[in-house]
């Protein structure tokens, strides 16, 4: 052996620990600390705060805002929990039944509904919201012109109810109980349904007896996601309980902080039981998750036989049908007749038809601008947060570092808080640290980096999960330092989750309400924001066409980015 | 410094723990040059946590791991060179070979690292390649090959850059039979020609059989014999042994004399062994292959009928009742003998294998 | 005269706590003719900064709108603006200062108390315009040059004729009551600077019996009157009770069926107030804007902004012939607006038990 070898040998036991995965780690895990911890001391200090709402740091501590959550605001806490059961419930049925229908039926179309599934997700539950309203409301909604023109006499309809608001809320989040509660389906063992059809058992007999109990796990899990997503949901509740004076947990915080004197003092109270609440529900989905069938992350996805439903496909086919209708047709159709009358009215023989509320919005400087920041965030954002997101995810799961359980924790924390009381604590904490960038879109930017972290970490994990670890093991056994590896090995087979995590991201960015609502500034206006604002202040026409605008750029920066990620994964096909 | 030295690996009271579990708990072995020495076990034995420990992609506890003389784990100089310094190639069960590569970027990978020049990589990449006749798929991308395909490339990856030391993870335990045994003829041929140092992990003892200069048998993180293929087959030292490597039969009993052994049946059988009886040995393995069915001069016999008969194809194997209780005999086969049938069950003492523990 | 003035306001002010600037600022002593104002703002430098921020109550539209017009006279200065509720808007403006985050250059506050309150904290900053001399004195700052009124804002009745028929249409603050408009009638939000003025103004007339009654109609609050004459147009609702009239006048202007009732009793009133804030950024474009602002010129882009009655009185009614002017109305304004600042907080507790608004 050569004596240079057997020299460089000894170098590499002699040299000293730190290299640069350690470094990199290290940088890593400080910068998601800060963003992510920072903003809820704040938060918590803020929450003691029972005396002079305006002074920063609060000068009495107290835990009077906690107590009043019992006493003053039961009534907000009891809406909460009440439109948050409901449109759980709701949300679980229609994903179970979709979920259903699309993995253990023939129905015809398969394909081509499993894709429209995913459309109601693109359908903001602003959007949703304000076009139920135009749908469902009171006196003057379609659904109640119909019946008066029918010869009824009052409402059957009205959205602005508990009901209404759950209803709404459960339309677009049955979409996520559909993919979580299909996943969970698409993973069992097709031997287990074929052996019980063997022995005799009915289609009906063994989807009770056998598919309905595997599935549990998966549909458990789905119902604390979706509850969790449901305390913390604010858009529905904007748009639809305020006019009916129903007050969620979320709508209350908003109000709180635009009252003059503000209540930052309840507003973070609030905020943070919101919290512990939905940490709570997390932590627990976590728990049943693990411990439950998720074999599509480690295993083989069992292609499961579906059943013949015979003359009853076309039944199921309609059912499909009509949840897209309801999230997607009616809603978009409801937009595009208000944003075309001069007037918002549903009352057809009043309407008069005119195109100037399009050229409204359009030429209306700040929303355009408004539209623009929102996709440039999501360009940079996504962009820059899937590389740091990659890196975390690897330091999770693959690296061997104390304390990565942690940082799984840290990452997660976001999605917990609701966004809006995240935005709050984010104002609070940049207003008081001398950086600059408040009121600028880096602030924004961060923001949405903080709060989109839970998202970007997820789905790359379950791309990260399925690589074999061997895959990276050989490239160091070949001699590749942790850099080379990464970069030759590991993020190029993470290509399709990168794009998948991307584009996500990119949707989110553009969507975002809760964060942005604080953190906006003149120079750094964001679209949503700007929906609501108009909705509050221009009028429902001008509304429809604005949320109309942004519903379609996104769809169609959508397709584009589509196109470009085909290319790019291409060659792993 | 022992570069000229012939052992190129030294494990030496090896102990890595997960947890409050002791996978590997004090092992102790060297490798020659260019020798092929498998470590073979049951699953969970610790074979392939020992084999990793060597190429740094396990954290033991204690002990120490040399490989050509210098120190890549040592816990008592704490020393831990980090796997992609160690210059051990390896060859993983599951082959990792790269999907989004071609075959040959897999291959020139570790030459990449290298940074040899271009022209360097394309002889070598070639080289191997050619090794394992695989050259003409040089090209195509890695995720479109077969297994038995991709076993090759991942074999001449891992000889690509010329490596001293080869490790491989039960690298053929993925083919089906007829192909597994062809690859391990290959293997055997490549490491012999190219004099690779190598440490071989495997379960299957045929296999380990057929193709190690040395076996090291391991049963719950310690190591229960290390020998020759033929040591291990006819001169098994412990119970496990004789039970896992080939088949045996166990009989109990006990020392009654220097070279006699009475079993518990009353039968006295001869033995004959390398080292002296310690008197506290309670059982002899006999190999189902070396007894005969008539009786032979010279050798243990026993009166008893045919009690079962399976045909196995390449041999058959009868289940005898004799004196000595029932024994598993397998013949050629040929001269079939029914149900029933007596016979004399008749085995050398040199084959009557006295068991230490 | 204006000496004299200037010297006993001196005295005043050596009592109130000095804000960073000069706080005996004089009118320049040769102000700019420009076309249809006087300024004595530095153009070039105004020009130089080339922004300019407000921060408003007023809707995005009708903020877009002015300062478009702004804009159209000095093109070197990009416009922006930031639209919240009198409530929000003036705490994010505390919080930006105490954070020492200086973004705005002028804010308009619908709510005198706030102004008042951000007057004392030195928030503003003192100048005074060669056009605020056409200003009524309640309509300034004492001293002059803090904060000047930038319209006038007046609520009454509004209801929708197509559903509320003649013989039922209210007529007085008092037939709000009638048992058949509950549910059917819609309020600002207790942020509202006017909804206050409301509340502050029909207390004493009408009695506290009234409001308790009149929150047993179950009424509902919105942020805007934009929402409040959409919902009398598609019919949600029937009435609204504190109408502001240059919404009346807007969606009138745009075909909408509606009619406006100004209760003998009085409408009452609270002035948009304009001033430019202390260490604002773009402090020479701030006084540029503040001279074009205060001039019948800009007074009258306001008005088609916004269509909002000027306090200035050679300055026309917004809107049509059909438009009541500032003196053909009776007006019911707070005497003292310290008072009327310091009435908010049980303003709104009590309107928010009204509207059902949590605490």
């Amino acid at each position: 052996m050569a004596d240079g070898q057997l020299a460089s040998r000894l170098a590499g036991v002699l040299r000293p620990r730190i290299n640069g995965q350690a470094l990199t780690t290290l940088a890593v895990l400080v910068i998601v600390g800060f963003l992510v911890l920072l903003p809820l001391v704040f938060l918590v200090e803020e929450s003691l705060n029972v005396g002079d709402p305006m002074a920063f740091p609060p000068v009495e501590f107290g835990i009077a805002n906690y107590i009043s959550i019992f006493s003053e605001d039961f009534k907000t806490v009891w809406n909460t929990l009440v439109i948050a059961v409901m449109a759980t419930v709701m949300a679980i049925v229609i994903g179970f039944v979709l979920a259903w229908i699309l993995t253990r039926t023939n129905v015809p179309g398969r394909e081509k509904l499993e894709r429209l599934m995913e459309l109601p997700y693109y359908m903001t539950p602003l959007v949703g919201a304000l076009a139920w309203a135009v749908i469902a409301g009171p006196k003057s909604g379609f659904i109640n012109q119909i019946w008066k023109a029918m010869g009824g006499t009052s409402d059957i309809a009205d959205i602005y109810t508990h009901f209404g608001i759950a209803w709404v809320m459960a339309l677009f989040e049955g979409t996520v109980a559909f993919v979580m509660i299909s996943a969970s389906m698409k993973s069992m063992d097709p031997a287990l349904e074929e052996s019980a059809r063997v022995m005799g058992a009915s289609k009906l007999r063994t989807t009770l007896t056998v598919t309905l109990p595997l599935v549990m796990p998966g549909v458990l899990g789905a119902m604390l996601f979706v509850f969790a997503e449901m305390l913390g949901s604010f858009a529905a509740a904007l748009v639809l309980g305020i006019p009916g004076r129903i007050y969620v947990i979320t709508t209350a915080i908003w109000d709180s902080t635009l009252a003059y004197p503000p209540d930052y003092g309840r507003a973070s109270a609030m905020g943070l039981a919101l919290f512990v609440v939905m940490f709570g529900m997390l932590t627990f989905y976590r728990r049943v998750i693990n411990r439950g069938s998720f074999a599509t992350i480690t295993g083989k996805a069992f292609r499961p036989r579906p059943m013949d439903m015979g003359r009853m496909a076309w039944v199921l086919f309609s059912i499909c049908a009509l949840y897209i209708a309801l999230a997607v047709v009616f809603p978009i159709a409801a937009l595009l007749m208000t944003s075309l009358q001069r007037f918002a009215t549903v009352i057809l023989g009043q309407a008069q038809w005119t195109l100037a509320n399009y050229e409204l919005a359009l030429s209306l400087g700040p929303v355009r601008t408004a539209l623009l920041n929102s996709i440039m965030l999501g360009l940079g954002v996504a962009t820059v947060g899937v590389v740091i997101m990659a890196l975390l995810v690897w330091i999770i799961y693959r690296s061997k570092l104390w304390g990565r359980g942690a940082i799984e924790y840290l990452v997660m924390f976001p999605q917990a808080v609701p966004r809006l009381v995240f935005g709050l604590a984010l104002l609070w904490a940049w207003l008081n640290i001398p950086i600059g960038i408040y009121g600028t879109l880096w602030l924004l930017a961060l923001a949405y980096f903080t709060v989109m972290l839970p998202l970007g970490v997820r789905t790359l994990a379950g791309v990260v999960l399925q690589i074999d670890k061997s895959l990276e093991e050989c490239a160091r056994v070949c001699g590749a330092s942790w850099g080379y590896q990464m970069r030759t090995v590991t993020l190029p087979l993470l290509k399709p989750g990168i794009l998948a995590a991307w584009l996500l991201i990119f949707m989110a960015c553009v969507r975002e309400l809760g964060a942005s609502a604080f953190l906006q500034g003149p120079h750094a206006k964001v679209i949503a924001p700007s929906i609501v604002n108009a909705f509050a202040t221009s009028g429902t026409e001008l509304t429809a066409a604005m949320a109309l605008i942004q519903t379609f750029t996104v769809i169609l920066a959508l397709i584009i980015l589509f196109r470009v990620a085909r290319g790019m994964t291409k060659e792993l096909q | 410094m022992s570069s000229t030295s012939n052992v190129r690996i030294e494990v030496k009271d090896l102990v890595i723990r997960y947890g409050d579990q002791t996978a590997v708990n004090g092992v102790s072995f060297t490798v020659g040059r260019g020798e092929h020495v498998t470590l073979l076990g049951p699953s969970g034995c610790g074979k392939t946590t020992t084999l990793r420990a060597i190429a740094g992609l396990e954290q033991p506890s204690a002990g120490s791991i040399h490989v050509d003389g210098v120190a890549m784990y040592d816990a008592s100089k704490r020393a831990n060179v980090p796997t992609e310094q160690r210059g051990v190639s390896m060859v993983f069960q599951s082959y990792a070979v790269w999907p989004h590569m071609t075959v040959f970027d897999n291959v020139a990978y570790g030459l990449r690292v290298r940074k040899q020049s271009q022209s360097e990589i394309k002889a070598n990449v070639e080289k191997a390649l050619d090794l394992v006749q695989m050259r003409h798929l040089a090209d195509r991308g890695a995720s479109k090959l077969s297994g038995g395909q991709q076993q090759r490339v991942a074999l001449a990856r891992a000889i690509a850059f010329s490596p001293t030391v080869v490790l491989f993870d039960e690298p053929l335990s993925n083919l089906d039979a007829k192909l597994r045994a062809e690859m391990r003829v290959e293997l055997r041929e490549l490491q012999r020609r190219l004099d690779i140092t190598s440490v071989y992990v495997t379960h299957d003892q045929e296999e380990a059989l057929a193709i190690s200069d040395r076996v090291i048998v391991m049963n719950v993180g310690v190591i229960e014999q290390i020998g020759t293929p033929e040591a291990i087959y006819n001169r098994p030292t412990s119970r496990f042994v004789a039970d896992f490597v080939g088949s045996a039969n166990l009989i109990k009993g006990r020392v009654t004399g220097p070279d006699t052994f009475t079993t518990d049946g009353g039968t006295i059988l001869k033995f004959k062994s390398p080292h002296a009886p310690t008197g506290q040995e309670t059982e002899v393995a006999v190999r189902t292959a070396y007894i005969d069915l008539r009786g032979q001069d010279g050798d243990n016999q026993l009166p008893g009928h045919v009690r079962q008969r399976m045909f196995h194809g390449d041999f058959v194997q009868y289940i005898i009742e004799c004196a000595a209780g029932r024994l598993i005999v397998r013949r050629p086969p040929v001269n079939l003998l029914e149900e029933g049938a007596p016979v004399t069950v008749s085995f050398s003492p040199e084959h009557t294998v006295l068991l230490q523990r | 005269m204006k000496l004299f003035a200037a010297m006993g306001l001196a005295v005043c002010a050596i009592g109130m706590s000095a804000p960073a600037f000069a706080q005996n600022a004089k009118l320049c002593d040769a102000p700019k003719q420009m076309e249809g104002f006087k300024t004595c703002a530095n153009i070039e430098k105004a020009k130089a900064e080339g922004a300019f921020t407000l921060y408003s109550t007023d809707p995005e539209q009708g903020q877009v709108k002015l300062l478009a017009a702004f804009n159209k006279v000095f093109p070197e200065i990009k416009t922006s603006y930031v639209r919240l509720q009198a409530g929000a808007l003036y705490a994010k403006v505390l919080s930006e200062r105490q954070a020492k985050s200086y973004l705005v250059d002028v804010i308009q506050i619908s709510d005198m108390g706030m102004i008042l309150d951000f007057q004392r904290k030195g928030g503003f900053r003192q100048y005074i315009s060669p056009e605020m001399q056409f200003f009524p004195a309640e309509a300034k700052s004492k001293p002059e040059g803090f904060w000047t009124w930038g319209s006038i804002i007046m609520a009454g009745i509004a209801y929708n004729p197509n559903n509320v028929p003649a013989a039922d249409a209210p007529k007085k603050w008092e037939d709000l009551l009638d048992p058949k408009w509950k549910d059917a009638i819609n309020v600002k939000v207790s942020n509202s600077g006017l909804q206050h003025g409301v509340w502050y103004m029909l207390l004493p007339i009408l009695g506290m019996d009234y409001f308790k009654k009149f929150g047993d109609q179950k009424p509902r609050a919105f942020d805007s009157y934009v929402q409040q004459y959409g919902r009398l147009v598609d019919g949600q609702d029937k009435i609204i009770m504190g109408a502001q009239y240059s919404g009346y006048i807007e969606f009138k202007a745009k075909g909408a069926p509606l009619a406006f009732v100004f209760p003998d009793t009085g409408v009452p009133a609270v002035p948009e107030t304009y001033g430019i804030v202390d260490q604002a950024p773009h402090p020479n474009a701030a006084e540029l804007f503040m001279d074009w602002f205060l001039s019948p010129v800009g007074q009258k882009a306001l008005a088609e902004a916004l269509l909002l009655h000027s306090p200035r009185k050679d300055v026309p009614a917004p809107g049509g012939a059909d438009t009541v002017p500032l003196d053909k109305m009776k007006l019911l304004s707070p005497a003292d607006w310290e008072a009327f600042e310091k009435d908010r907080p049980s303003f709104a507790r009590e309107w928010n038990r009204i509207v059902g608004a949590g605490r």
